[in-house]
């Protein structure tokens, strides 16, 4: 299948691991991805202005005519964003989490499973709120984790919030957010918006957060050093 | 202090003012709003009724600072109200803008996109005032280094 990609902005810098994680996963399914050429941002949350907001997607779709039906956009603001700029339904956007489905999975061959490893995970707001645009999928990194051996944690907080909309404006609100989460839930957070991973990262001390498309690799045979044991590791102390 | 121009932050959103009156008072909203974890006591139902009775907001409403836009009120509302919306074009309107906003913005008309190098410089000075920099370090470890795109313009 070819899919039209809307990497978003946060996937051309510091959310880069998950970019290349969906590229790698849908490679992998034998997908391709394909970027709507010269794409711009979609504004994220930073416009009060509905209308003004919607032309950055309406933008982004007048460039994906013509050459895509279905677009695919990973980040949840702007997936939101597209969705809901895509007033006729004329594409199918889609989030690859509604992807991942009992076919994708069941396809999966795993190398390395998950056994003994406790995970939350957790979707955060955006993919989950409002009902128009959520996604259908909302337990499919469950579904994952314990079909691959792990076991899954912090059901109560897969989808509170992290306050990550707020981190550069009144960070103490993100962090007091952010550590309700971490109290909340136990071992690995799974994490799919770049902004739910930043917030958690920037306040989770010593608790390992990893993307989804982390875990997916890592079941499918990649290295991926946080979710190796030492001897897998070659007996190396953990960096990050 | 009469700051609102509420005519202004109907424009913004999709809302018209007589939509707020199938409001029903009922809290809902309130009992599941992400600031009220905060350990501030905010109720959003509060904001929809000042706005559709005409009444000032201030600046300074916690639920106008810090209201995450997590959409758990609208998720918990039997209208489906998009508070969140609301709040923002009151942000907007109200011209609450952080540094760091003017600096995202400020890269979108230069490139189209976020550059975030771009953004983090420009609002360095926020950045270090507001304790930022304790987090360099492990901001680095994932974020990447990479040169601005340029959107061509139609
Ligand atoms: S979107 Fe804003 S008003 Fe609504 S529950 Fe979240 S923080 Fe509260
Ligand atoms: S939940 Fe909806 S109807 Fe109830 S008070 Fe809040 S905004 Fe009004």
């Amino acid at each position: 299948m070819n899919y039209g990609y809307y990497p978003g902005c946060s996937l051309t810098g510091s959310a880069n691991k998950l970019d290349k994680g969906i590229r790698q996963v849908f490679a992998k399914q034998g997908h391709t991805l394909k970027e709507i050429p010269d794409w711009n941002c979609c504004g994220a949350f930073e416009f009060g202005d509905r209308k003004e907001l919607s032309e950055f997607s309406k933008k982004n779709l007048e460039k994906a005519r013509g050459l895509f039906s279905e677009i695919v956009a990973p980040c949840p603001a702007c997936y939101k964003n597209l969705r809901e700029a895509d007033e006729q339904n004329e594409f199918a956007v889609t989030h690859p989490l509604d992807l991942f489905d009992d076919a994708f999975i069941g396809s999966i061959k795993p190398v390395h499973d998950l056994k003994g490893q406790v995970f939350t995970p957790y979707y955060g707001c955006i993919l989950l709120r409002p009902k128009e645009t959520a996604i259908k999928r909302t337990t499919v990194m469950e579904e994952v984790i314990t079909r691959f051996g792990g076991e899954v944690a912090g059901e109560k907080v897969k989808d509170r919030c992290c306050g990550g909309n707020q981190i550069f404006i009144n960070k103490s609100v993100t962090e007091k957010l952010s550590k309700l989460v971490l109290e909340k839930s136990k071992g690995t957070i799974v994490v799919f918006c770049p902004l739910c991973h930043m917030a958690m990262k920037t306040f989770s001390g010593e608790r390992k957060v990893i993307y989804f498309t982390d875990l997916l690799l890592y079941i499918m045979g990649e290295n991926v050093p946080k979710l190796q044991s030492k001897i897998e590791r070659g007996g190396k102390e953990e960096t990050t | 202090m009469k700051n609102n121009d509420q005519s202004r932050v109907f424009d913004l959103t999709d809302y018209k003012r007589q939509d707020f009156s199938v409001c029903l008072g009922c809290k809902i909203c309130a009992s599941v709003c992400t600031v009220n974890d905060l350990s501030e006591n905010t109720n959003p139902q509060d904001i929809l009724q000042k706005l559709f009775l005409g009444k000032d907001i201030p600046a300074d409403e916690p639920l106008v600072r810090y209201c995450t836009g997590c959409y758990r009120c609208t998720g918990a509302c039997p209208w489906n109200i998009r508070i969140p919306e609301v709040i923002r074009a009151l942000r907007e309107e109200l011209a609450i803008e952080s540094p760091f906003e003017k600096a995202f913005k400020g890269s979108l008309s230069i490139w189209g996109r976020v550059y975030e190098p771009y953004v983090l410089l420009m609002a360095i000075p926020f950045l270090l005032k507001g304790g930022y920099m304790k987090h360099m370090t492990r901001w680095m470890e994932y974020m990447g280094i990479h040169l601005p795109h340029k959107v061509k313009r139609a």
